[in-house]
């Protein structure tokens, strides 16, 4: 019986997509030839369902994009909005909005990390990373009310001020991130199976990286410094002070490496943010009908996954004319056949946990 | 002593013991694995049936006997049934081989704790532990899809390809014992005072981690791996042949760890048993010794599934053919020498 | 020099050791589980649970009817109808349909309530067999604990 060339599924129900997904391969002898993902098993008609809610009403709905890291979303889709409807956020506000993002941001990541090594079969770090991730979905819980949905950013600013107790609950939970990292570290960075399993697989160079479109953490992995709080700091970025881990080879080792070091800065920013907050309102007078005068607008930020951007299109009237989402999950899709190109499809599972997509942003 | 009771009854009880303490060992696993495995992660595993879980397994049989015995268009029906009594067989019958003590005098009559005593049973035990290899080709062949006749072929090169290490370790305690019957490798480590794992500690460690890889277990686990494409030569089996595999994998590992213990871990003697002041330790029966060693490489076995991720096809035959293979070999030649010279 | 140190990690295994070592330690770290149903871990003070609409001190019902949840609800889950009763000096609802299957839980409605009647709670047992179990009238809006669980099961009546 000969091996060659033979298709295979990876269909849409596997325990190690990260959503529905399914992917077309084409491996000839364990060699991966094509891969063509299918998408769309997760589309809800979102950026179509915006068009009939107010403003306002479309921010809880931004949630459920990248649903695990959905403050990140509120703060793109708000930021564009505020930009569209010439809104001043108060300093305290866009201070208040960094110490959740970055939270944020670090639970998103602590999500990710579990994931991918349990797809490389480390099955213990998925629970440990969960087991630090519950503690900062504590604190979300505890501010505004929800752990995943979480709906803490609104046009304007924020919805609640946050006090010296919440600030001192968030502290103890930033101490205690370190230990688990650490943990997570003995147990993966130089553990040998680890390495064979991730250094010098998936690659993807600088110049290629560029072409297809490729950001986030797995863009700077590759040696590109591009991160949208350092080239186009919105939202008070620029008063932070942080470094942008970058990689030099690519592949998924250097993947894992820049994220986790980007929960360390991640870390940093949380704590220079709220030893430095600044007096003032948390969150503008908004208008409870919020009528936005006619124009468009192109916002982005950085989210966990990469670059999100927003466009909104106004006409006027308290709902928007047209909203489109641009997803970094979706782009960075694009480049998993050339990241598999070449490797054993036993990898092609690690190549797409170090990719770190989520099915809700690319369906939206 | 009538010849009955003597010729019949007693082999007869014999057999029966040694079908049930595998499975015996293979339910305690089942509850082992899920609490270690839990424990380890931080939660809490089965704790509910039975007093702390250990109901469990036998809830999973009883879940695993009722379901469905699906049956597709095999491309040989005899080969996809025979495939799962062929894993569960070869592991069996090695335990006739397995001595697990001492003879017990009770009265007149001497009792024998094994079936066989064979001057070559290392040599048995191995060889059959080999034919479970058909059991796994014959499940994959017979599953007429090819997915599992991939995972069925890697799983035969893992296996086979780690058997290289597995024998040449193995030669190097027959070499120092000068026997390969199990009864008197252990009565040697009693008198030389040493264990053989002490003695030759390049020579466990290379012949656990191929035990390890023979029985298909992490991180050696790819064939049969959830997360990865290919589900592993039982895909298309279900109900209580999967449950056959399944024990047949648990029972290796069993017969695995017992080789351990006799081998390198003095079997059912005492630890320090030659210090004259703890004599003491004598008056446990050595089937308790045995036991706990014998527990203590189970729970290894699950520590190790719990720690690390999985190998990948390619490293795993790397690992082998580059690596142990070169060392068990120098290994051995090191041994003759010094046993030679010595 | 650290070539050989290399080397020498590589041969004695000190990164398998170094893993196997963390695990031993969390094997006999605390457990976080929490054995539910014995144990219910209670959510936080603020937490979005099930909608609840209130009474005031004296047993007065606090919703006026004004309809502001129904404006502000993203997802059309209200049916609000009010009515001034003659020589009232305010609104009360007549009808006041909720469907729980239709929330997002946001808080919009919440937030822009000017009496807080409509507060969440915090139940986070939300599960029913039927879907009537999930469609909650006036009167259903005020139940909490066992009523409510009964309301959500729609009478089903199998031992919880």
């Amino acid at each position: 019986m000969a091996f060659k060339e033979i298709d295979l599924n990876m269909g849409p129900q596997h325990p190690s997509t990260h959503g529905v997904l399914r992917l077309k391969l084409a491996v000839d002898n364990e060699v991966v030839l094509r891969v063509e993902p299918v998408i769309g098993y997760l589309h809800r008609g979102m950026e179509k369902l915006w068009e009939s809610l107010t403003y306002t009403q479309v921010v809880p709905l931004t949630d459920r994009l990248d649903y695990i890291a959905s403050l990140s979303n509120n703060l793109g889709y708000v930021l564009a909005a505020e930009k569209l409807a010439g809104i001043d956020v108060p300093r305290r506000a866009r201070w208040i909005r960094i110490v959740l993002v970055e939270l944020q941001r670090l639970a998103s990541h602590l999500a990710w990390l579990g994931f991918m090594a349990n797809d490389i079969g480390a099955m213990s770090v998925l629970l440990y990373g969960f087991e630090a991730r519950e503690t900062v979905l504590d604190l979300f819980e505890e501010y505004c009310g929800a752990r995943l949905t979480i709906h803490g950013i609104r046009i304007g600013g924020v919805p609640r001020d946050i006090d010296a107790a919440f600030a001192v609950r968030v502290r103890k939970v930033l101490d205690g991130i370190p230990k688990w990292l650490g943990d997570i570290r003995a147990l993966l960075d130089e553990n040998r199976i680890w390495k064979q399993r991730t250094v010098g697989v998936g690659r993807i160079d600088a110049a290629d990286a560029v072409a297809y479109g490729l950001t986030g953490p797995s863009l700077r992995a590759s040696g590109v410094d591009w991160d949208m709080r350092k080239a186009l700091p919105y939202s008070s970025y620029d008063e932070f002070d942080f470094e942008v881990p970058l990689g030099r080879n690519g592949d998924v080792y250097d993947r894992y490496l820049v994220r986790l070091e980007e929960i360390n800065q991640s870390i940093r920013i949380v704590r220079q943010a709220l030893d430095g907050l600044p007096e003032g309102e948390f969150s503008a007078k908004v208008p409870r009908v919020l009528k936005v005068a006619p124009g468009e607008v192109f916002h982005t930020i950085e989210a966990p996954k990469g670059v999100l951007g927003f466009y909104i299109k106004s006409n006027g009237t308290d709902k928007p004319e047209r909203v489109k989402m641009k997803s970094p999950s979706f782009i960075n899709l694009q480049s998993l056949e050339h990241m598999c190109k070449g490797n054993l499809f036993s990898d092609v599972v690690g190549i797409l946990g170090s990719l770190d997509i989520v099915l809700g942003e690319i369906d939206k | 002593m009538t010849p009955f009771v003597a010729d019949v009854l007693i082999p007869a009880g014999k057999i029966v013991a040694v079908i049930l303490y595998p499975m015996v060992m293979v339910v305690v696993m089942i509850w082992l694995e899920r609490r270690v495995v839990a424990l380890i992660q931080g939660r809490l595993g089965p704790n509910r049936v039975g007093f702390q879980g250990i109901a469990q397994p036998v809830a999973d049989a009883l879940k695993l006997f009722f379901k469905e015995d699906i049956r597709q268009r095999q491309a040989d029906a005899f080969l996809f049934n025979i495939a799962p009594i062929l894993v569960m067989f070869s592991s069996l019958l090695a335990f006739c081989f397995v001595p697990l003590g001492e003879p017990i005098r009770i009265g007149t009559y001497t009792l024998t704790l094994w079936i066989a005593e064979s001057p070559v049973g290392l040599l048995i035990i191995l060889g059959l532990s080999s034919v479970s290899v058909f059991g796994v080709i014959f499940g994959g062949w017979a599953s007429n899809s090819k997915y599992p006749l991939m995972g069925a072929l890697r799983s035969v090169v893992q296996v086979l390809s780690y058997e290289i290490p597995l024998g040449l370790t193995v030669l190097t305690v027959a070499f120092v014992a000068r026997s390969m019957d199990l009864v008197e490798i252990v009565r040697r480590q009693e008198s030389a005072g040493v264990w053989y794992g002490f003695l030759m500690p390049v020579s466990f460690v290379v012949f656990w981690i191929s035990a390890v890889a023979e029985t298909n277990r992490a991180p050696f686990d790819l064939p049969e791996a959830e997360s990865e494409l290919v589900a592993g030569y039982h895909t298309e089996y279900s109900g209580m042949k999967f449950a056959f595999f399944y024990m047949a994998e648990y029972a290796h590992m069993v017969l695995v760890s017992s080789l351990v213990v006799l081998l390198f871990f003095g079997g059912w003697l005492p630890p320090l048993g030659g210090v004259k002041a703890l004599a003491f330790l004598h008056a446990v029966p050595g089937f308790v010794w045995y036991l706990v060693k014998i527990m203590f490489f189970l729970y290894l076995y699950v520590w190790i599934r719990a720690t690390f991720p999985r190998y990948r096809f390619d490293s795993l035959i790397r690992l082998v053919w580059k690596w142990l293979i070169p060392l068990s070999l120098l290994n051995f030649l090191a041994i003759a020498l010094v046993r030679f010279l010595l | 020099m650290s070539r050989l140190k290399r080397f020498l990690k590589m041969a004695f295994l000190v990164d398998i050791l170094q893993g196997l070592g963390v695990t031993l330690r969390l094997y006999f770290s605390r457990k976080v589980t929490v054995e539910y149903p014995e144990e219910v871990q209670e959510p936080a003070e603020r937490f979005r649970g099930i909608l609840r609409l209130h009474r005031d001190e004296k047993g007065e019902p606090l919703c006026i009817a004004c309809k502001a949840c129904q404006r502000a609800c993203g997802t059309n889950c209200f049916d609000i109808e009010g009515k001034r009763e003659d020589g009232a000096k305010i609104m009360r609802p007549t009808k006041f349909d909720w469907k729980l299957d239709r929330c997002s839980f946001c808080g919009f409605c919440v937030e822009v309530c000017p009496t807080s009647a409509i507060r969440f709670s915090r139940e986070f047992r939300l599960t029913g067999t039927e879907k009537e179990g999930l469609f909650f009238r006036l009167p259903d809006m005020y139940l909490a604990g066992e009523d409510l669980q009964t309301h959500l099961c729609a009478g089903c009546r199998r031992p919880r």
